[in-house]
């Protein structure tokens, strides 16, 4: 009783303002709530998918300069992603190189570069995801 | 009548974003959050907000950001709500200007970093009234007429009063997060627009907490016979302060040195003066 009373008073003076930002707010964690269950239901359980592409190799100072992008096109969040880049001059690694990615959710991909001092054009250049593990 | 309405409610709100920034922030700077954001599943996500939820429904019990809190069940309920949403928001605009959460961020990713971030900015928000209630002893309002020299005298104590307080709150809050990685992390992705928009968000969020929030002691201050009297100048002066603590503090735990280039100095102060500005904000109205 004096509770919708005490409730009933206030609402007289205030009703656009408090019920607008109430309205307002309800919607925001609504929505929010919304995205989770939209991206829970979407979700891919699949294990991830790692791919990894090289981009043109750029020489400056007489560094090598490989770029490569790894993406994630799998469901899951795999995590410390380790990629190796090898620079193989007549079969035999003469330079190799990793890096490892903290995180790479599903669809999310990451940039970098490798550097050799020889010139990869001689050779050949290998670049693969060795491992990750599951957070 | 309804202006008047509106006013009391943008000043409630912004009351309860202020005490959000003042409990959030922290965390706000800790890499350990965003990654457990990155990988949170989304039931576990809906159990987080679930268990906020309940937290602010209880902390507003007692607590809250309103100015005139009437205790019925319904008021608890929305102002949980709305505590959350603020919670919500304030954490999802940090996320974008520290470019935490970018267009490159997946959508799940994305979710769970503001999940996590808005629990500490919502219970701030729920307990805005604690955390932003000044002093509270601002009966002693005599204002006697001083004489010249007097008042100079007064002035310049007001000044140093402000000066010290801004200090004081910004090493206590800025002082946990300069010797860990996040500012060189942070550092590394910005770039200028988003320092610009780091600075003025700086400014405004000080703003915000020190002149709009505060209801306590908000007479008082504008009375106030410092060098500072101004808000805009206050807010400016303080922030400099802040801005050179964070440098000083920087370098005081060697993540800058006196040999590394100035952009980097520039990029490091900045980011770190976005907490300063907030601690140097809740130490002035603190006194």
């Amino acid at each position: 009783m004096n509770k919708s009373k005490s409730f009933g008073s206030r609402a007289k003076n205030a009703i656009p303002a408090e019920w607008i930002t109430f309205a307002i707010a309800l919607l925001i964690v609504l929505s929010m709530i919304g995205l989770v269950l939209y991206t829970g239901l979407t979700q891919d359980k699949q294990p991830p998918v790692l791919e990894v592409v090289r981009s043109e190799t750029k020489e400056t100072k007489g560094q090598f300069y490989v770029p490569f992008k790894v993406t994630n096109t799998g469901g899951e969040t795999a995590e410390s992603v380790q990629v190796i880049g090898e620079l193989r001059l007549n079969g035999e690694i003469e330079e190799s190189g990793e890096q490892q990615i903290d995180f790479l959710s599903g669809g999310e991909s990451q940039e970098g570069a490798f550097i050799f001092t020889r010139n990869p054009q001689n050779g050949e250049i290998v670049l693969r995801v060795a491992s990750y593990k599951l957070p | 009548m309804l202006q008047q309405a509106w006013k009391t409610e943008l000043q409630d709100l912004i009351r309860g974003i202020s005490g959000g920034f003042l409990f959030g922030i922290p965390l706000m700077y800790t890499m350990e959050v965003w990654w457990i954001g990155s990988y949170t599943k989304p039931p576990l996500m809906l159990s987080v907000l679930a268990v906020t939820f309940l937290v602010l429904f209880l902390l507003n019990q007692t607590d809250g950001f309103r100015k005139n809190n009437s205790q019925s069940f319904i008021q608890i309920v929305t102002d949980s709500v709305e505590a959350l949403a603020l919670g919500i928001i304030s954490a999802a605009a940090i996320l974008i200007l520290l470019q935490e959460v970018t267009t490159e961020t997946p959508l799940d990713e994305t979710l769970g970093k503001i999940i996590f971030e808005a629990v500490p900015f919502s219970i701030g928000v729920a307990l805005a009234r604690t955390l932003i209630s000044g002093g509270g002893e601002d009966s002693e309002e005599e204002q006697p007429q001083l004489t010249g020299s007097e008042r100079k005298k007064q002035r310049y104590h007001a000044t140093l009063a402000d000066i010290g307080a801004t200090a004081i709150g910004a090493l206590f809050i800025a002082f946990n997060i300069a010797p860990t990685d996040e500012i060189p992390i942070l550092a590394s992705a910005t770039s200028a627009p988003w320092l610009i928009a780091v600075i003025l968000s700086s400014l405004l969020i000080s703003y915000g907490i020190v002149f709009v929030a505060d209801f306590t002691t908000q007479q008082k201050r504008l009375q106030q016979e410092g060098m500072f009297q101004q808000p805009i100048v206050e807010t400016v002066m303080s922030y400099v302060i802040s801005l050179a603590l964070a440098a000083f503090m920087l370098w005081f735990f060697h993540r800058l040195s006196l040999t590394d280039p100035w952009p980097m100095w520039l990029r490091h102060t900045i980011l770190l003066g976005l907490p300063a500005t907030v601690g140097g904000a809740a130490g002035r109205i603190a006194i």
